[in-house]
C-alpha cells in the first residue's frame, strides 16, 4: 500500500457513456450534467489527496456517482474521515453489501453507500476481500453497519472482526453455506419437508422432481455474429497509468 | 466493475508473498487451542441440550455426534480455515445454548429421515432411472 | 412490394420457377456450377481449383481468391462474413428476390444483390459501410411495411429471421402510417400452418419443394403487392418432406401445427440425437421442456440428412406420449393385464427363464431396438444356451447370408448416389422407405444426371425412370446380360444397384439377392470401375437391423416357427410375425417395448422400456453407420432403459451381466463388434466377389410374382412403426391424404382419365 501512498491518485472519469454522448444525436434519456461532475471530480481528488495512504482510485460513474476504492486496511479511516471532515459530512450508512466475482483473486467487493445529508450527496466506497481475510467492522463507526455486515457474513462468509454480535441474520439455524456466493447452486443443497412420521420438519439432500428452468436465447437458425456489437472492452487509462509511472 | 477488479488484483498481486492477515490464530497451536476450547463448551453443553430440547438420545449419542463433526474437520491444516470454523462452530454453539434453535434443527445433525442413495444395481433400477 | 424495392435488376443469374424446366441441360450446367462452387467455398469440401484461374476480390479491403462465378454473398462468407438474407438458402436455387442481400460494391453506381451477383476480379465488397447499411435499413423498412406486428402471437418468435435481422440491420422506428395487406391463410395439409399474411415473398418454400421435394404444389399468383404464395386450388401439400419448409420459412408464415402455441424456443432444451422411425439415421435435435418432447428439427449431417428431415421424423414424436407402457403388467388367471411392481414382473420372468434351457428359450428383437438392448438380450439368451435370437425383419440367410457385412448394407453410402451415374432400384419405393436417401437420388438426377431405372411396380417417384418392368424374371434376364439393360449398366462408370429390404423378405428371397448379387458383380467387373466403388446395395426399413445383424442375430422368425419355444422374449417386437397361434398353448410370452401395440396383448408379462428420446442408444444405419441417440426426456411411469431391465432380469435369475453401466455394455458391444461404437464412421465392408461366389450356391427358384414395395403410396408412409401408429398427427395425414385421394378419384372420373396409371392423378394416389 505504499506503493500507493507517494502518488496521487488520478481520476478517472468512466469514457463510455461521454463519449456516446458526444457522437449521439438523438436525445439520450439521461443527460450529462457537466456541472455536477466537476464536482465530484474535484471532491474525489480532494479525499484522495487527504487521504492517500487508503485510497487507491477515485472514480466518477457514468451515472454521476462517485466512488473511491480503498485498501481494506482502511476501512475505519476512511469512513470515519468521510463521517467528520467538516467538508464531507456522510453521516448515514446507507447501505452497506458485497459482490462476488469468483475469478478475482479477492473475490468480494465490499460496497458502502454513504449519505451526506449536509450536503444532499452521496459517495461509494469499495472495498475487498477474498474468502478469509478477516475486515475491520464499520460499527463503532456507523451503527448501522451492524445488520448490514451480519447480511454480508450470512450471505457471502464474508467476515468481520470486532463486530460485536456477529451471528446469523437470514438463513435458518443449521444452514450451511452462503447463499449469495456465486457458486452456491440456485436450488440449494438441502430441501426442507414436513415428516409425519418424526412429527418435524426435516431437511434431507435436494432431489430435484421438477425440471429446472434454464432459457437459451440463441435462435436454432441463422445468426450473424458479425454483426452482433461485440461487448465494449473496458480499460482502465487511469489505473493503469498510474502503475506505469511508478 | 471490471477495472475494479483488476485493482483489486494488482494490489493483491504485490501483497503475495507477504504475512497473510490472521483471523485470531496466529500460528497452528493457537488455533488448535480455540478448537479444544470450542470442543470443550460442546461436550459440556450436550447434556444440557438433551435436557432442554427433550431429545430421545443418550449424551453419549450426543457426544459421539459432536466428535463425529470435528473429526469431519479434521484433515484442516490452515490456522485461517480453523478459526472460520471455530467462528461458525461458535455461533452454532451459541444458538443451541440459548434455544434459538428448535428440536428439528438439532436432530438434523442425525440425518434419521434420509434414504441412503443405492449403490448396486438393482437397487439403482429399482429407485429409478439415473445412469 | 417486392417490386418496390428493386430499382432496377443488375445482371443475376435468372433461374427457372419449375420443376419441369429444372432439368434442361443449360440450365442444370448454371444451377450445378453455382452449387458446386458454393460447396467448395462454403465448406471446404470440394478440391479447390487452380490457383491460376481464381479470381482476387476482397470484402472490406480482405483480399481472397474465389472461383469464377462465385456470388458476392459466398466470397463473403468465405472470409466468414455473413451477408443479410432472407431467400438465399444454400440448398436451394438463387432467386434474388428479397433484396435484402444488397452490398456496396465500391465504384459501383449503386448496390448489388449480393446473393445473385457473381464477383468480378479485383472488386471490393464494402459489406459494413454507410451505403450498404442504408440500403439495408431501407429493404428492412419495405419487409415489413406489409408485416404484421404479432411477433408475441406468432410461433416463429425467438427464431426468427426477419426478427433478428430487424433488430441488427432495421430502423427503430417506422414511418409507415398506411393499412397492412392481408391475406388470406391458406390450408395446405394437417402439418404446416399457414399465416400467410406474415409472407414476405422470400420462395424459399416454392423452390424447396420444387427442387427438393419434388413436388409442383407450390408456387405464386399474382404481382407486386398482390402476389401470393399457395397452391392456387386449395390442396394439400403432399411431400413426405413437407415439414422441411417450416425450417426453412424465414419468417412465422408457415410453422408447425402440432407444436403451434406449444413453446418458445428459447424455454426449450435441445438434444442432439437421432431418428430411428427409419433406416437412414437422420441427425435431429429434440426440443424438449417440461419433460416432454416439445418437437424435432433436424441437425445438420451432409452424408445422410443435409438439413432435412421426414415428415414422419419431424411429427411422429406425439406417439411417444400416447399408448406408452408406464408400469410393468402381468396377466392374471383370467387373462387380464394387472399393474405389477418391477420386483413382481422381473422376479416372475427371472424364474421362468431358470426352469426352462437351451431350444425352449427364444427371443426376437423388433424394428426400433438399440444395439445395447440386443446385445444385452444375446448374452442373456447364452446364459441360458439358447440360440434362437431373431429379429422381425427377414433376411435371406443362404449363400453367404448376414455372413458377410457387404451383403446387408448400402455400400455405396448415401453420398454415394451423388457420384452414381445410373441407378437400378429393385423392388423398392425409396421415396417413402428412406425419403432423405430419395432425395439424395432427385439432387444427382438433378445436378448430375443420374439415371434411374425401377424393376418393380411403378411406383411415383420424385424424378423420371426407366421402368423395366415389375417380374423379378427381368432381373434374371439382366443378370443373364439378356436385358437391354445390362449393356447400360456394362457401360456405366459408376453404376449403384439398391434392393430394397423388402425384396429380400418374399419366399424367394435369396434367389433375388443372389441375382442381384450376380448383376451386381457383372456391372462390377464389366463396366472396370475402381475397387473401391460398390455396385451391391441394400435398403434396410428399420432402424435395429443393421446392428442386429452385426451381433449375430438370426434375420426371421422362422426357426421359432419351426421349434415353438416354450418362453419366448419379444423385445420391442411389434410387427406380429409371431402369433399365439404359432407357439404351444403354455408358452410364456415376455413383451419388453415402449407401446401396448401388437406384441404387448399377446405377452404374459409386459416390461416397459424407453423410447429412443429417453435413452442413451446405439442405432446403425443403413449405411452401417453408428450414431447413438441422447436423452431427452426420462421415460414415462417407471418404464426403464431397455438393457438395464434386461441386465435385472439376469441378476434376479442367478446369471448375472457382466455390466452395470453404459460404459460398461459399450465395452461389450466393442468387444462382439467393434464398429457399434464407432461413432459416425462407416466401417467399409467388401468381399463382393466372395459373397457372390457363395451366392450361385443358392438353390432357389424366382416365383413370378411381380415385386411390390410395401409402401406404395404416401398414405402407406405415416404409419410404420409403434411410434408413428400411436401417433394422432401421423393419423391425421393417414386421413387427409386418404379423402384427398377419394376427391381425385371423382375428378378423374369426372374428366374421364383412366385411373391405371397413378402419375396421371395428381398426388398419385390409387
Amino acid at each position: 500500500m505504499t506503493r500507493d501512498a507517494a502518488t496521487c491518485p488520478a481520476v478517472r472519469q468512466q469514457a463510455r457513456c461521454l463519449e456516446s454522448s458526444t457522437t449521439e444525436t438523438h436525445p439520450t434519456i439521461r443527460p450529462k450534467d457537466e456541472v455536477q461532475q466537476k464536482q465530484l471530480c474535484a471532491f474525489g481528488e480532494y479525499v484522495a489527496e487527504i487521504l492517500p495512504r487508503y485510497i487507491q482510485q477515485v472514480q466518477v460513474t457514468c451515472f454521476n456517482e462517485l466512488e473511491i476504492l480503498i485498501h481494506p486496511d482502511g476501512i475505519i479511516p476512511v469512513l470515519t474521515f468521510l463521517r467528520d471532515h467538516t467538508n464531507a459530512q456522510f453521516k448515514s450508512l446507507a447501505d452497506l453489501t458485497a459482490v462476488d466475482v469468483p475469478t478475482r483473486q479477492n473475490r468480494f467487493e465490499i460496497v458502502y453507500n454513504l449519505l451526506s445529508l449536509r450536503f444532499n450527496s452521496r459517495i461509494r466506497v469499495k472495498t475487498y476481500a477474498d474468502e478469509l481475510t478477516p475486515l475491520d467492522s464499520a460499527v463503532s463507526v456507523h451503527q448501522a453497519a451492524n445488520w448490514y455486515e451480519r447480511e454480508v457474513w450470512d450471505m457471502f462468509g464474508v467476515f468481520f472482526a470486532n463486530h460485536p454480535d456477529l451471528r446469523r441474520i437470514l438463513t435458518d439455524y443449521g444452514f450451511e453455506g452462503h447463499p449469495f456466493r456465486k457458486d452456491f447452486p440456485l436450488s440449494g443443497f438441502v430441501e426442507v419437508r414436513y415428516d409425519d412420521e418424526v412429527k418435524r420438519v426435516v431437511a434431507e439432500p435436494l432431489e430435484l422432481a421438477q425440471e429446472f428452468r434454464k432459457f437459451d436465447l440463441n435462435s436454432p437458425w441463422e445468426t450473424f455474429p458479425a454483426y452482433r456489437e461485440a461487448p465494449e472492452p473496458l480499460t482502465i487509462e487511469a489505473g493503469d497509468k498510474k502503475g506505469d509511472v511508478k | 466493475m471490471a477495472a475494479a477488479g483488476a485493482w483489486a488484483g494488482k494490489v493483491v498481486a504485490a501483497a503475495v508473498g507477504t504475512v497473510v492477515k490472521p483471523i485470531f490464530s496466529r500460528d497452528l497451536n493457537e488455533a488448535r487451542r480455540r478448537v479444544r476450547e470450542l470442543y470443550r463448551a460442546w461436550y459440556r453443553e450436550v447434556p444440557n441440550t438433551v435436557h432442554l430440547f427433550q431429545l430421545d438420545i443418550t449424551v453419549k449419542q450426543g457426544r459421539d455426534k459432536v466428535r463425529e463433526m470435528f473429526m469431519k474437520n479434521a484433515h484442516v491444516t490452515d490456522p485461517r480455515v480453523i478459526d472460520l470454523l471455530v467462528i461458525k462452530g461458535k455461533i452454532e454453539l451459541q444458538e443451541t445454548i440459548h434455544v434459538w434453535k428448535q428440536r428439528t434443527h438439532v436432530l438434523r445433525y442425525f440425518h434419521e429421515t434420509e434414504t441412503p442413495q443405492p449403490t448396486d444395481f438393482l437397487s439403482k433400477f429399482y429407485a429409478g432411472n439415473d445412469p | 412490394m417486392a417490386e418496390a424495392a428493386r430499382p432496377g435488376k443488375p445482371c443475376e443469374l435468372e433461374l427457372p420457377q419449375w420443376s419441369t424446366m429444372l432439368r434442361l441441360p443449360a440450365v442444370r450446367r448454371a444451377l450445378a456450377g453455382v452449387t458446386q462452387s458454393s460447396r467448395g467455398c462454403v465448406r471446404g469440401t470440394a478440391a479447390t481449383a487452380a490457383a491460376s484461374n481464381q479470381i482476387e476480390v476482397f470484402v472490406d479491403g480482405q483480399p481472397v481468391f474465389v472461383d469464377p462465378g462465385t456470388t458476392v454473398l459466398q466470397a463473403c462468407e468465405k472470409v466468414g462474413i455473413q451477408i443479410p438474407r432472407f431467400c438465399y438458402h444454400d440448398r436451394l436455387s438463387i432467386a434474388g428476390n428479397c433484396r435484402m442481400c444488397l452490398v456496396e460494391i465500391e465504384k459501383a453506381p449503386k448496390p448489388v444483390a449480393a446473393c445473385a451477383m457473381p464477383v468480378m476480379k479485383g472488386w471490393n465488397i464494402l459489406t459494413n459501410s454507410e451505403r450498404s447499411r442504408k440500403a439495408r435499413e431501407g429493404v428492412m423498412e419495405f419487409l415489413l411495411a406489409n408485416h404484421p406486428l404479432d411477433c408475441p402471437i406468432c410461433d416463429q418468435g425467438g427464431e426468427c429471421d426477419l426478427q433478428d435481422q430487424s433488430m441488427m440491420f432495421g430502423s427503430d422506428r417506422s414511418r409507415f402510417m398506411e393499412g397492412k395487406r392481408a391475406v388470406e391463410d391458406k390450408n395446405i395439409g394437417p402439418l404446416v400452418k399457414t399465416i400467410m399474411t406474415r409472407c414476405i415473398q422470400c420462395t424459399r418454400c416454392i423452390r424447396f419443394a420444387n427442387e427438393i421435394a419434388g413436388v409442383d404444389d407450390l408456387g405464386t399468383t399474382g404481382r407486386g403487392n398482390d402476389m401470393q404464395v399457395g397452391t392456387y386450388i386449395e390442396k394439400m401439400f403432399m411431400s413426405e418432406l413437407s415439414g422441411n419448409v417450416i425450417d426453412i420459412c424465414p419468417v412465422g408464415a408457415l410453422t408447425s401445427k402440432p407444436y403451434a402455441f406449444t413453446a418458445r424456443p428459447w424455454e426449450t432444451r435441445k438434444i442432439e440425437s437421432i431418428d430411428v422411425l427409419d433406416a437412414v439415421g437422420c441427425n435431429i435435435v429434440v426440443s424438449t421442456r417440461t419433460g416432454e418432447v416439445m418437437r424435432i428439427l433436424p441437425r445438420l449431417h451432409e452424408d445422410i440428412n443435409e438439413e432435412w428431415i421426414s415428415d414422419k421424423t419431424r411429427f411422429a414424436y406425439d406417439g411417444l406420449k400416447r399408448q406408452r407402457l408406464i408400469q410393468p403388467m402381468v396377466k392374471n388367471e383370467e387373462g387380464l393385464f394387472v399393474y405389477s411392481s418391477w420386483e413382481d414382473a422381473l422376479t416372475r420372468v427371472a424364474g421362468v427363464l431358470q426352469s426352462f434351457q437351451g431350444k425352449d428359450v427364444a427371443a426376437v428383437a423388433g424394428g426400433l431396438v438399440d444395439a445395447e438392448a440386443l446385445v444385452a438380450l444375446k448374452d442373456l439368451m447364452s446364459r441360458v444356451n439358447s440360440d434362437t435370437l431373431c429379429t422381425e425383419e427377414v433376411f435371406p440367410t443362404a449363400g453367404a447370408g448376414t455372413d458377410l457385412r457387404s451383403n446387408y448394407l448400402l455400400n455405396n453410402k448415401i453420398v454415394g448416389v451423388e457420384e452414381a451415374d445410373i441407378l437400378l432400384l429393385i423392388g423398392t419405393n425409396p421415396r417413402f422407405e428412406a425419403p432423405l436417401f430419395n432425395a439424395r437420388i432427385r439432387k444427382s438426377w438433378l445436378q448430375n444426371d443420374l439415371k434411374v431405372a425401377v424393376v418393380g411396380s411403378a411406383v411415383d417417384l420424385t424424378y423420371t425412370y426407366d421402368h423395366l418392368g415389375d417380374s423379378p424374371q427381368i432381373l434374371q434376364d439382366i443378370a443373364s446380360g439378356k436385358h437391354e439393360f445390362a449393356k447400360v449398366l456394362n457401360q456405366a462408370k459408376k453404376p449403384m444397384v439398391v434392393v430394397g429390404s423388402a425384396a429380400l423378405q418374399r419366399s424367394d428371397g435369396a434367389a433375388i439377392h443372389a441375382v442381384v448379387s450376380t448383376i451386381a458383380h457383372n456391372a462390377r467387373t464389366k463396366s472396370r470401375v475402381g475397387t473401391d466403388w460398390k455396385v451391391m446395395n441394400i435398403l434396410h426399413r428399420v432402424a435395429s437391423q443393421v446392428a442386429a445383424l452385426d451381433l449375430g442375430f438370426k434375420p426371421g422368425v422362422d426357426a421359432i416357427r419351426k421349434n415353438p419355444p416354450k418362453v419366448l422374449y419379444l423385445l420391442g417386437a411389434d410387427e406380429g410375425c409371431i402369433t399365439r397361434q404359432d407357439l404351444p398353448k403354455d408358452c410364456f410370452i415376455i413383451y419388453q417395448g415402449h407401446h401396448g401395440d401388437i406384441g404387448a396383448p399377446m405377452a404374459d408379462v409386459i416390461l416397459p422400456g424407453a423410447a429412443y428420446t429417453e435413452k442413451y442408444a446405439t442405432y446403425v444405419n443403413t449405411e452401417g453407420r453408428a450414431q447413438q441417440t441422447k436423452v431427452a426426456v426420462t421415460p414415462p411411469g417407471i418404464a426403464r432403459e431397455d438393457w438395464r431391465i434386461i441386465r435385472a432380469v439376469s441378476e434376479l435369475a442367478g446369471m448375472t451381466l457382466p455390466y452395470d453401466n453404459l460404459d460398461q455394455i459399450r465395452n461389450r458391444l466393442e468387444e462382439v463388434s467393434p464398429n457399434l461404437v464407432r461413432y459416425d464412421d462407416v466401417e467399409a465392408a467388401n468381399y463382393f466377389s466372395q459373397a457372390n461366389e457363395l451366392s450361385k450356391l443358392v438353390n432357389q427358384q424366382l416365383l413370378a410374382d411381380p415385386l411390390v414395395p410395401p409402401q406404395l403410396t404416401i398414405k402407406d408412409f405415416y404409419m410404420t412403426d409403434p411410434i408413428s401408429r400411436a401417433s394422432q398427427t401421423m393419423a391425421k395425414c393417414v386421413k387427409a391424404v386418404v379423402e384427398v385421394a377419394v376427391i381425385d378419384r371423382w375428378r378423374a372420373d369426372a374428366c374421364g382419365v383412366s385411373g391405371a396409371d397413378p402419375r396421371a392423378v395428381s398426388g398419385a394416389l390409387v
